[in-house]
């Protein structure tokens, strides 16, 4: 009790200042200590197992919201994908390869079309992408209604097998998530990036190609997307249609809690990943507390509420900033 | 955009732009005139607005918010929630339904106000906070309704706001066209309408200036609410069920609706009028897929590339004045 008596301010400025790991640290050891069954190694692989999909998702995200875009569509894409990977392969692993190069061009064309539209006709982001959106699920749904095909043993072993005692889908993730952290923090496309993501009419009289750096923004969430599919389709088995349902929401939320900046300009794949982990964790004690899925839903609006105001996460410049959006041209202001 | 310019070129190309939307509305209807006569009959015309009422009524609050250039996604849940709490209220008896509409507007006003509180009192964006405050009411709706359908709809309730005047017009459609005209009076007379536009122009200026920023964002998040929650209650007239996921994905259509109907993410322009507009277009659309003889899943499609090509013509005129 002495503890909580430490008065909810401090806490709450221990939380600002320690951010999204400090609020995993905690959640984490509080779940260790008071949780049964939550240390076992098979639930905490698990844990890994079951973010990793959203992870990879998470961290394309983390690309266009840092360049001050936003991506909507990336979970009809991973459904997309789900459904065309089990559909062609069909359970043939002779065909993991091709589809798995089709799964990759697949995201990175629609990144291409979403960059090419955003940049020629300066239509905002959020809507761009709710219309892809809605495009990608009525082919999702043109295509079939019920799961259709069969994964392949490699992608089922890909998304829940172990390699050493280690969850692929977790090496995965972290393989990722390095080749993403080196791009982001390591690459002159990093910096164009966030630069671009900050203010994009500096970043272009400063000689970035503003363009350039929004496109390869959405192709890098497109393939995150499809590569998650892929993911997702080993986890199942079969490709469901509804897989990606819900996953473009998360996301943003995972990438938003790990401190990428909605007004653009700022971001860390650590950060997001650490996010991602943080509601793995929680979904997995809420499922072990044998916490209904309405109530699971509620507790999760409540945390995302109080995650976002206790680490203050640095989403905007003030009070109602909004996203900021790159169509906003001559009109403002 | 040089002052030499300023010929009246330009003050037609800026009427041009600022009423874009009237003219693909204008267009579009024409085109479906030409493909459909189905569009020449007043019934049909009353049935689109009809259709459009719970989204459209929706997308009227959420415009205000808008135009202090912040996002309320929060109001798909609401719809959701008032939709399922009307129903339980009125219990299929039409006795019930004064009371069940009021409280149920308070309960969407309430919620807009935890969303208004969060994001004066907050440093955080608006767009994750009501994201998250969507998905707590979602959870809230479940749990309320056990996830399935509950409550009953008093047949009266529907009669009435199904009713045509005229034989033509629905009450519902009056409705939406009824509400979307007293909150374009109250942006465009009313001193509080100002300070909106203000604020959405430059925050910080209108604070500077001693306007009640804090106090107008949160009435404008309590609007909101409480414009969700007539669009629940809206769906409950049109459709009579009470579903856990009705306003689901809602909050998207509104936003496409209010963005064609001209209102900026960054706040400060916009209109109700163009809202209502905005949300025309994507029921004559939907219609149009429809008497086509597409499936669903078509009219996904092409909803899809509505939202994109209209916001593409939208930014290009919006841009060229």
């Amino acid at each position: 009790m002495a503890l909580a008596a430490a008065s909810v301010p401090a806490l709450q400025s221990l939380a600002h200042r320690a951010g999204i790991y400090g609020l995993l640290a905690v959640v984490l050891a509080a779940a260790l200590l008071f949780v049964p069954g939550f240390a076992s190694p098979t639930n905490l692989a698990n844990v890994v197992t079951q973010s990793a999909a959203l992870g990879l998702v998470a961290i394309g995200q983390t690309f266009v919201i840092a360049g001050g875009l936003i991506d909507l569509s990336v979970g009809q894409l991973l459904g997309l994908s789900v459904v065309l990977s089990c559909a062609i392969t069909d359970g043939r692993s002779e065909l993991l390869l091709p589809v798995l190069m089709a799964m990759v061009a697949l995201g990175a064309a629609v990144g291409v079309a979403h960059g090419a539209l955003v940049n020629r006709f300066r239509i905002e982001p959020l809507i761009l992408t709710f219309g892809t959106l809605s495009i990608l699920q009525g082919a999702i749904f043109a295509y079939t209604d019920q799961s259709v095909g069969r994964a392949p043993v490699e992608l089922v072993w890909l998304a829940n097998g172990r390699l050493l005692g280690l969850p692929v889908a977790g090496l995965v993730l972290l393989g990722f998530a390095a080749f993403a952290h080196l791009l982001l923090r390591h690459t002159r496309f990093g910096l164009r990036l966030l630069a671009t993501g900050g203010d994009a009419e500096s970043a272009r009289r400063a000689g970035v190609d503003v363009a350039r750096v929004r496109l390869l923004a959405f192709v890098l969430s497109g393939v995150g997307a499809t590569l998650a599919g892929l993911l997702v389709a080993g986890r199942l088995g079969t490709g469901y249609p509804n897989a990606g349902q819900g996953f473009e929401l998360d996301a943003i939320v995972a990438a938003v809690l790990g401190g990428t900046s909605l007004a653009g300009g700022r971001g860390t794949i650590a950060g997001t990943v650490a996010a991602v982990i943080l509601l793995g964790v929680i979904s997995n004690v809420l499922n072990l507390l044998e916490v209904s899925a309405f109530v699971q839903t509620f507790a999760k609006g409540l945390i995302v509420v109080t995650a976002i105001v206790a680490t203050r996460a640095r989403t905007g410049r003030g009070p109602l900033a909004a996203t900021r959006l790159p169509a906003a041209g001559p009109d403002a202001g | 955009m040089s002052p030499l310019a300023a010929s009246p070129w330009s003050s037609a190309g800026e009427l041009l732009s600022r009423w874009a939307i009237l003219c693909v509305l204008a267009v579009l209807y024409l085109v479906a005139i030409a493909l459909s006569d189905a569009f020449l009959e007043p019934v049909y015309v009353g049935n689109i607005l009809r259709q459009a009422a719970p989204v459209g009524i929706a997308a009227i609050g959420t415009t205000l918010v808008m135009i202090l250039g912040c996002i309320d996604l929060s109001i798909g849940a609401i719809i959701s929630f008032s939709a399922v709490l009307c129903a339980v209220l009125m219990a299929g008896d039409a006795r019930n339904v004064p009371l069940a509409v009021a409280v149920t507007v308070a309960v969407g006003a309430a919620f807009g106000a935890v969303n208004g509180l969060l994001v004066v009192f907050n440093r955080s964006s608006s767009f994750i906070l009501t994201l998250g405050t969507a998905l707590a009411i979602y959870g809230l709706t479940q749990i309320f309704s056990g996830g399935t359908a509950r409550g009953m709809v008093a047949p009266d309730f529907r009669e009435f706001f199904n009713h045509r005047l005229g034989d033509v017009l629905p009450v519902l459609a009056l409705s939406l066209l009824l509400l979307a005209a007293a909150v374009e009076i109250l942006l465009r007379t009313t001193r509080f309408g100002r300070q909106i536009y203000l604020i959405g122009s430059n925050r910080e200026a209108a604070r500077l200036s001693g306007l009640p920023v804090a106090a107008v964002t949160f009435a404008c998040y309590v609007i909101s609410g409480a414009f969700a929650a007539l669009g629940g209650i809206a769906v409950l007239a049109r459709s009579g069920v009470s579903s856990t996921f009705t306003g689901r994905g809602f909050e998207f259509d509104a936003l496409a609706a209010i963005v064609l109907g001209g209102t900026l993410f960054s706040g400060g322009r916009g209109t109700v009028v163009g809202t209502v507009a905005g949300t025309l277009v994507l029921f004559i659309a939907f219609n149009l897929v429809n008497i086509l003889g597409f499936n669903y899943n078509l009219q996904l499609v092409l909803k899809g590339a509505i939202i994109v090509v209209a916001s593409a013509a939208y930014a290009r005129l919006g841009r060229d004045r």
